[in-house]
């Protein structure tokens, strides 16, 4: 309970630094910028679950434990959906940027194509109505979906060109502002809290529904 | 500029409270959906 009200004041104080501590960073029009200490997060914390429900999906078929199917489920439902708000988020930054929601730029036609293989997880799940087959395809899907993930976030933005900006932001990028990194590096681990806090809440319904579904059969 | 800063911020305070006490009220309607069902057991 603690620790779930210190993430709830800690992303609080985030939201304020984000807009009355750090600086709006060059080459960007206006306050534009401030929108990526929410954006970025969201992109990482996207492919950091998708990766979770890929080792989770290995587990599940290697040791057929019913809580790795409930992990990998999980995180793949939370990685859609923090997928859809950098979504969002990217599309409110290119319209104040580039004058339009939607540009078919590399990086948002490579997050719509992430955000297809992953809707298809979800159908495949719903279409198999033998509970352990469902397990086992969704598990092989998860993992041959995760295939793309490095290559749609990573490789096709920067082997295309784009206008979606790759420097400024960058932590690693010896220009950044320090008041710019230290709130973006805060915003990145109250974002990791919260996808830890959902993760956590959404296996515990799904174990829940698991022991009601035996229950019925006993 | 500032005035429509301190609103966008205070707009994401509140989609952020609001999320935060969703999550707090499911947090204990499924603690007491666990404790039940491992009382039953």
């Amino acid at each position: 309970m603690i620790v779930r009200a210190l993430l709830t004041t800690w992303m609080a104080v985030i939201i304020i630094a984000a807009f009355l501590y750090a600086e709006a960073a060059q080459g960007f029009p206006g306050e534009t910028s401030r929108i990526l200490f929410f954006h970025v997060p969201q992109a990482w914390i996207a492919t950091l679950a998708f990766l979770i429900s890929m080792i989770a999906s290995v587990l599940y078929l290697a040791k057929r434990n019913v809580k790795a199917d409930y992990i990998a489920q999980s995180a793949a439902e939370l990685g859609f959906l923090f997928c859809v708000l950098a979504t969002v988020t990217g599309s409110i930054f290119a319209k104040a940027t580039w004058g339009s929601f939607w540009n078919w730029d590399p990086r948002q036609t490579s997050i719509v194509i992430l955000l297809m293989i992953y809707g298809a997880y979800f159908a495949l799940r719903s279409a198999v109505p033998d509970t352990e087959r469902k397990r086992v395809f969704a598990a092989a899907y998860s993992i041959l979906a995760f295939a793309a993930v490095p290559f749609l976030v990573f490789v096709v933005p920067r082997i295309t060109s784009s206008l979606h900006p790759e420097n400024t932001m960058n932590p690693a990028s010896p220009g950044m502002d320090p008041k710019t990194l230290k709130v973006f590096l805060g915003s990145l681990f109250a974002y990791t809290g919260l996808f830890v806090w959902m993760l956590r809440l959404k296996i515990r319904i799904l174990t829940l529904e698991g022991w009601r579904v035996r229950d019925l059969f006993r | 500029m500032k005035d429509g800063l301190n609103f966008v911020m205070g707009v994401n305070l509140v989609v952020w409270f609001g999320i935060a006490f969703y999550l707090f009220i499911l947090d204990r309607k499924i603690k007491k959906l666990e404790d039940s069902t491992y009382n039953k057991r």
